[in-house]
């Protein structure tokens, strides 16, 4: 009983002394979902009500028809499945070749291990810029800029360092213990990695894949480069393109609207997959 | 036994070392060699390059734009980084002092970085910044400060907002590399700390700081990465064509070698753009070394 006490009293001094915490955090949490929940409900308004500041009021009802404008008229539709075909095909490409190679870098000694590893960090300092010029010329040259595959292919190699790098810790976190048993089973080393230490990495995959799903998704330098045309734009450049179309004819629920469908699927997605972000990044040791 | 890993080792570095090769060991080399010839056009072919020398660094140096564009990119990289650490660390350190409801406030946090930079942009810009209907002028009038309300992406303030817009979402990126350092740390080094007598602020200035040494450099070395890339932020800002308050070195590097928009710069210049590039590259690298040298390896690192 008086254990219970002063534990409960201890809690709640705790308590106190993060309230400061919690107030500084707390003004930002509200902030942010003021900034969201507003555009939200802008996307179902009109122009007028949006500058006369009636946005809560939705004197004329709701107004879904700015998504079908959005969707239809401004074209978001074709940029929005672009990219889900970029970031579809990228993201799964990505592993297949990430994932082999951290594994092979993070078990295997060999000359030049160390080398290559620094090699692919480097790309991760490698402003896109250096990249871009040469890039153009050549494809350019083979007569395949501004078309899709081309895009994919850059998302790919672009986010192959990352990967690697990322997948590269996490198998050297994994026990080699699997390996071993694998092994006096008479299990080959390529066998072992596909059948045991993939399915073991899944974790690692599974989070560098939302990153990586991000990233592609949201891409905006190397598109606004290389499929800049109104057939193969993805959707930050194309609510970019839409955007300054708009600002001359003024249609702002249409804008807003554009801005929802834009962040709305990675926004799902996190809000789904957050906790397996966290759960992988604190959950430590794999349970085999 | 050996020969057999030796083949499994080349197929599947195979695919990833050609990805690499091609796309970045082969433009990088060939951009720095760019720097040095004049260059007009991007798909000019090599025998069109004239040697210029160090002239495309010079005529970089000497043109205003760039220079402005050169400063805009030192304070976002001063300004906002100093910003954006401190922020980031102090919610680092909050969320990771035991509140309740910590995967929350680091998903809503981190959230910014998940949405395209163009949504988040528009956002600021068409909403909050808004001389109208926007969140800052309106909260000022109902504050009752009118004259405070203000043009927000003037020409005079439009720096500062997009800064402003730009490090509110880098916070989030950064608190979760802070969090992940501070996690790292055992909690029985608190636990022995707590035992002896020591305070949050002890705990913190004699534990948690000096094992994020590691961290801070990672953090360090990112910001520079992605500042050093800035663009996207300055052409929502500056939509129509480059304004000395919002160029950055990027931007003003995309108009010189793909020339979009009917800007000031008419005379297209790869060449420079390429030596813009290793400007860029050399600012990475020198913050890398610099870094290297506070963080010495000795330092216990987890």
């Amino acid at each position: 009983m008086a254990k219970n006490k002063i534990r409960q009293k201890m809690n709640w001094k705790k308590e106190l002394a993060l309230a400061p915490g919690y107030l500084v955090v707390g003004i930002w949490v509200v902030f942010t979902f003021v900034l969201i929940g507003w555009i939200i409900l802008a996307s179902f308004s009109t122009t007028r009500e949006i500058f006369d500041g009636n946005l809560f009021k939705f004197a004329t009802g709701l107004h879904p028809e700015n998504y079908v404008k959005a969707w239809k008229t401004h074209k978001v539709s074709s940029y929005f499945m672009n990219s889900l075909l970029y970031t579809l095909v990228s993201c799964t490409l990505v592993i297949i070749v990430s994932a082999p190679a951290a594994y092979v870098l993070s078990r295997f000694k060999f000359r030049g291990n160390g080398f290559l590893q620094n090699l692919f960090a480097t790309a991760l300092g490698i402003p896109a810029i250096m990249i871009i010029m040469p890039l153009f010329s050549l494809f350019s040259q083979m007569h395949v800029n501004q078309s899709r595959g081309l895009l994919i292919f850059l998302y790919i190699a672009i986010n192959v360092p990352f990967t690697i790098f990322f997948l590269n810790t996490f198998f050297h976190n994994l026990s080699v213990t699997f390996e071993e048993a694998a092994a006096i089973d008479g299990c080959s080393p390529m066998k072992t990695f596909w059948m045991i230490m993939l399915p073991l990495a899944q974790p690692g995959i599974i989070t560098v894949t939302i990153f990586n799903f991000i990233t592609i998704w949201n891409e905006y330098f190397i598109s606004l480069i290389f499929a800049n045309t109104a057939k193969t734009r993805p959707v930050a450049v194309g609510l970019y393109s839409m955007i300054q179309s708009m600002r001359y004819t003024g249609d702002w629920g249409g804008m807003f609207a554009a801005v929802v469908i834009v962040f709305l699927p990675t926004f799902i997605l996190y809000i789904f997959l957050s906790e397996k972000i966290i759960a992988s990044v604190t959950g430590g040791a794999i349970k085999g | 036994m050996k020969t057999k890993n030796k083949a499994m080792i080349v197929i599947f570095l195979a695919p990833a070392v050609f990805l690499y090769t091609m796309v970045f060991l082969y433009p990088t080399i060939r951009t720095v060699i760019m720097s040095f010839f004049k260059v007009e056009g991007v798909t000019d072919a090599v025998s069109t390059w004239k040697f210029n020398g160090m002239g495309n660094f010079k005529t970089l140096f000497n043109t205003p734009l760039f220079v402005s564009a050169l400063q805009n990119i030192g304070l976002i990289w001063l300004v906002g980084g100093i910003g954006v650490m401190l922020v980031s660390l102090l919610f680092g350190v909050i969320l990771t002092s035991g509140v309740h409801g910590k995967s929350f406030f680091r998903s809503v946090i981190y959230l910014p970085n998940v949405i395209s930079a163009v949504a988040m942009g528009t956002m600021w810009i068409n909403y909050v910044y808004n001389p109208d209907f926007g969140l800052i002028n309106s909260t000022l009038k109902g504050l009752g400060f009118k004259n405070a309300a203000a043009q927000w992406t003037g020409p005079e303030l439009v720096f500062w907002s997009m800064l402003i817009a730009y490090c509110f979402g880098m916070v989030g990126y950064h608190m979760l590399i802070w969090m992940s350092g501070i996690e790292r740390i055992p909690t029985d080094f608190y636990e022995a700390a707590t035992i002896e007598g020591a305070n949050v602020f002890q705990r913190f200035s004699k534990i948690t700081l000096p094992l994020l040494k590691g961290v801070c450099r990672t953090n360090i070395v990112l910001w520079t990465v992605s500042t050093m890339a800035f663009f996207v932020w300055s052409q929502l800002f500056s939509p129509v064509n480059l304004s000395a308050s919002t160029v950055t070195p990027m931007s003003y590097m995309y108009e010189l070698v793909f020339g979009a928009s009917s800007s000031a710069i008419t005379v297209r210049d790869s060449g420079a753009g390429a030596a813009i590039g290793v400007i860029l590259t050399m600012v990475v690298i020198v913050v890398f070394m610099f870094t290297q040298l506070i963080v010495r390896h000795d330092d216990v690192e987890l």
